[in-house]
């Protein structure tokens, strides 16, 4: 009969055995499983996936938290924490959960914490006597039903192509342990179904993150499908571009966002890191007021897009990180089809159509900018100039100048605007700023057929007539030229040439699940 | 020191920091700008999720009852929540004050320590090489920005020397328990040599470039009262009567000379609080200042009004400090 030490023995044995195995699969696959550390530029606000709508919180808490869908870096929405998301009517939908999810703490995910989630995003003052900021991001969803232990519906209020591109902002928490920490709690804890689950956030400095040995996978779609291959994942909060690229020639980190143009150069030559880049999802323009003269002719809008050469502007000014535009469309947007109107660059072009609209002398405008963005309005002006549209940049700050050019009575001429799409869907760009008086609608366009297209898509269940009618929509709009139609800026991301698993996605979100480094 | 001087100086505080508090709250109100518009950017919502936002702000309530909430509330100790954090704005300034205290003590620290003595050896040695030095060196310390000698330094010692880390107040494998929240403190209290010199290699750089422009302040100012002491009659009397000159220069030049040094080092803390708004951006230090630059940009009324209010009693208790200090250097100053 074997004693309990030569049972030790042996155990050891097979221990260390074992373990020796796993260091050489481990050296064999150049892999070393230790911190992955992003460099990035602002903590997060909170950690509680309701309570914000700051995009870079959303980045971190996408690594702790998942949701009953996600985004690959191609931008197609995958299921995640679902099985399947299945639309059973025009304002139904059907979501099967993965059986054995758990959240850090132990617990099994269930349908009960997706309705728990959803009722805290959509019901009225349901966190602590406030509403979710976020609860008009799931737009006309009305209720959530628990069908059976991993089945839940949704309900919507009226048809809202978009909803299953929104379900992967919306990330699902526990209801025993909200009903534990409350919702001052969920601010600084967490305990999601995520890849990584939290150590530590020292606010302001850093947001540590170690693998959870528990997680379920990931969505199928995004392989390869397995815990975190990092020990731990490390925001490094630093929000200075060149102390944020020092850290990452300096080694401390090995990924950083918003890499400045200046710094592309000097990170490529380095060695030691290079630069990685995905189109974002903001499309930039310039807001033509077609509300007074002299941009109430159309003649006047053309010929200012016709002024303006955005290859130059890209190369030279952007770095060659963005991709111009014809339309209202990033090319990774769903709807996005070619066969637009391109205004080429044509001075003289211009200024026919510009004397053809009887200001052969030429027109004074003001080009209106915040500070972020002078150095392209001022480069633009020139080019306008030099065709007889001579523009004056004033420079504002983004809270003062952004209800200015909301308002309802427009008085001002250009504004140099962008919109963002996190969704990468018409409905999220389009419809706020080209619809008849909607939120963002800076130049005052007005087109009743454009009006009725929009309307018609929002609730247009058939994805291809869908398309058709935000192409023709947007044809229209190209014609018409409400915008001087400029580019969609690529995320700029530096990573260490030892890192691998990692490419950043058309979401402008970090999520590391499968990163990790090599020697 | 008369105990009555403690009082009057004390109740002097409450209508500066309403004051302040005055002055904060109108130029965040009058400053267009709304807070619900920036927070939900350029996502679809409807009028009605915009109201109820505004209304979870307290934003829907006239602006001079906002005020008054916001005077009745904070004599609690109550700040109201921050509009983005979405907590308690006393909490963040909690999580985020220790930060910015500790890098501008020891930004003061390094600009007493050093303005001071080569201040005095400047005046000592007029018209000398050191004094010559030392102007050239005050000239280059209030001419440099900030932001620029900061990178400058990450440059040379964090990534090309690598000896000095580029960002943070402490490595990651360090876990101090907070006491005060200082961690060059809190190390040595809980007796973690190890955390000490981590966190002191991590101030060293942010505190240079902070307290730069202040030593070299310091240094003008100690040079030209040192000089104007050294002429004084009673000088001359104590050298004749033969005390040595290290005697004559401590105890009686230096203590006479150091009111004007004392005066300009309170009035600087202000420079150095609002510095910190730049040192703690290019150096990744999780302060204050970095929190309330963040809560302008984004009309985060509570957060800007607390966290002003904070300074402000800072800087008026440094001063007071300073009126103090002055009743030590010279018993003849009464107070």
């Amino acid at each position: 009969m074997m004693n309990i030490r030569s049972l030790f023995l042996i155990d050891r044995a097979v221990a260390s055995r074992l373990f020796f195995a796993g260091l050489l699969a481990v050296v064999a696959s150049g892999a070393l499983c230790a911190d992955v550390r992003v460099g990035f530029t602002q903590d997060a606000l909170t950690l509680d996936p309701a309570n914000h709508r700051k995009r870079e919180t959303e980045t971190v808490i996408r690594n702790l938290y998942d949701a009953v869908m996600t985004q690959t870096s191609k931008s197609q929405t995958v299921p995640e924490i679902a099985e399947s998301v299945r639309q059973i009517d025009p304002v139904t939908y059907e979501v099967k959960l993965r059986k054995g999810v758990k959240f850090h703490s132990g617990d099994e995910m269930t349908a009960d914490d997706v309705k728990f989630t959803y009722d805290r995003l959509t019901k009225d003052k349901a966190m602590g006597g406030q509403t979710s900021p976020r609860q008009s991001l799931v737009g006309p969803l009305v209720s959530t039903d628990v069908v059976d232990r991993y089945t839940v519906r949704f309900k919507l209020k009226e048809p809202w192509p978009v909803f299953e591109r929104m379900l992967p902002a919306q990330q699902v928490v526990s209801r025993k342990f909200v009903e534990k920490v409350g919702n001052d709690g969920m601010a600084t804890q967490a305990n999601g179904t995520g890849p990584f689950k939290l150590v530590e956030w020292r606010r302001g400095d850093s947001i540590i993150m170690e693998r959870f040995a528990d997680y379920y996978g990931g969505a199928p779609a995004i392989p390869p499908v397995g815990a975190a291959k990092a020990d731990r994942l490390i925001f490094k909060i630093i929000p200075e571009n060149a102390s944020r690229m020092a850290a990452l020639m300096a080694g401390e980190v090995d990924v950083v966002n918003e890499v400045p143009v200046f710094a592309i150069n000097t990170i490529e030559r380095s060695g030691k890191a290079k630069v990685v880049k995905a189109n974002g999802t903001r499309t930039f323009f310039i807001a033509l007021n077609v509300t007074k003269p002299p941009f109430s002719d159309v003649r006047v809008r053309q010929a200012a897009n016709h002024a303006v050469d955005k290859k130059l502007l890209i190369d030279r000014l952007l770095g060659n990180a963005a991709t111009p535009v014809a339309g209202v469309l990033s090319p990774e947007s769903f709807g996005y089809k070619k066969g637009l109107r391109e205004y080429e660059f044509d001075p003289n072009k211009a200024k026919k159509l510009l004397a053809d609209a009887g200001f052969a002398k030429g027109i004074d405008v003001t080009l209106d900018t915040e500070g972020a963005f002078k150095d392209q309005a001022e480069a633009i002006a020139s080019m306008l100039t030099k065709v007889g549209i001579r523009t004056k940049v004033q420079v504002w700050e983004g809270a003062v100048l952004t209800p200015i050019w909301r308002a309802d009575k427009k008085e001002r001429d250009m504004y140099f605007s962008s919109w963002g799409s996190g969704a990468l869907d018409p409905t999220g760009i389009f419809v706020p700023t080209l619809k008849t008086k909607d939120r963002g609608n800076s130049s005052g366009y007005s087109n009743p057929k454009v009006d009725k297209l929009l309307d018609a898509a929002e609730s247009e269940m058939n994805t291809t007539k869908r398309a058709d009618m935000y192409h023709e929509a947007e044809r229209i709009v190209t014609e018409e030229a409400p915008w001087i139609f400029l580019w969609v800026p690529q995320d700029i991301y530096a990573i260490s040439t030892r890192l691998r698993g990692w490419e950043p996605g058309t979401d402008s979100r970090i999520n590391m699940h499968r990163a990790y480094l090599v020697k | 020191m008369r105990f009555g001087f403690i009082v009057e100086r004390l109740l002097q505080l409450v209508p500066v920091l309403l004051g302040v508090s005055l002055v904060v709250f109108l130029m965040m109100t009058l400053t267009p700008g709304d807070p619900v518009e920036i927070m939900l950017g350029d996502q679809r919502v409807t009028p009605e999720q915009k109201e109820s936002l505004r209304h979870d702000m307290g934003l829907d309530l006239p602006a001079t009852e906002r005020f008054v909430h916001f005077v009745a509330n904070a004599v609690k100790g109550d700040f109201g929540r921050s509009f983005f954090h979405r907590r308690p704005v006393a909490d963040v300034i909690a999580e985020r004050l220790p930060a910015t205290l500790e890098l501008t003590i020891v930004a003061m620290l390094i600009a007493l320590a050093v303005g001071i003595p080569l201040g005095v050896l400047a005046a000592v040695r007029r018209g000398s090489l050191i004094d010559k030095a030392a102007t050239v060196i005050s000239l280059i310390g209030t001419s440099m920005p900030g932001f620029w000698f900061g990178i400058m330094l990450i440059l040379f010692f964090a990534v090309y020397l690598g000896w000095m880390p580029v960002s943070g107040r402490i490595d990651l494998e360090f876990e101090v328990p907070r006491i005060t929240g200082m961690y060059l403190i809190d190390s040595v209290l809980s007796g973690r040599l190890d955390a000490f010199l981590n966190a002191l290699r991590h101030i060293v750089m942010p505190a240079i470039t902070l307290g730069l422009a202040m030593a070299a302040l310091l240094m003008r100012v100690t040079r030209t009262s040192m000089i104007e002491v050294l002429q004084q009659d009673y000088i001359v009397f104590a050298e004749a009567k033969g005390l040595s000159r290290s005697r004559v220069l401590l105890r009686h030049a230096l203590k006479n000379a150091l009111i004007p040094t004392v005066t300009v080092a309170a009035l600087e803390t202000g420079y150095l609080l609002g510095g910190n708004t730049i040192v703690e951006t290019v150096f990744g230090w999780p302060g204050l200042a970095r929190v309330i630059v963040e809560g302008v940009f984004s009309r985060d009324y509570p957060l800007v009004q607390a966290g002003v209010l904070v300074i402000a009693v800072i800087y008026v208790m440094v001063n007071f400090a300073a009126d103090v200090l002055y009743t030590i250097l010279n018993p003849r100053i009464k107070l």
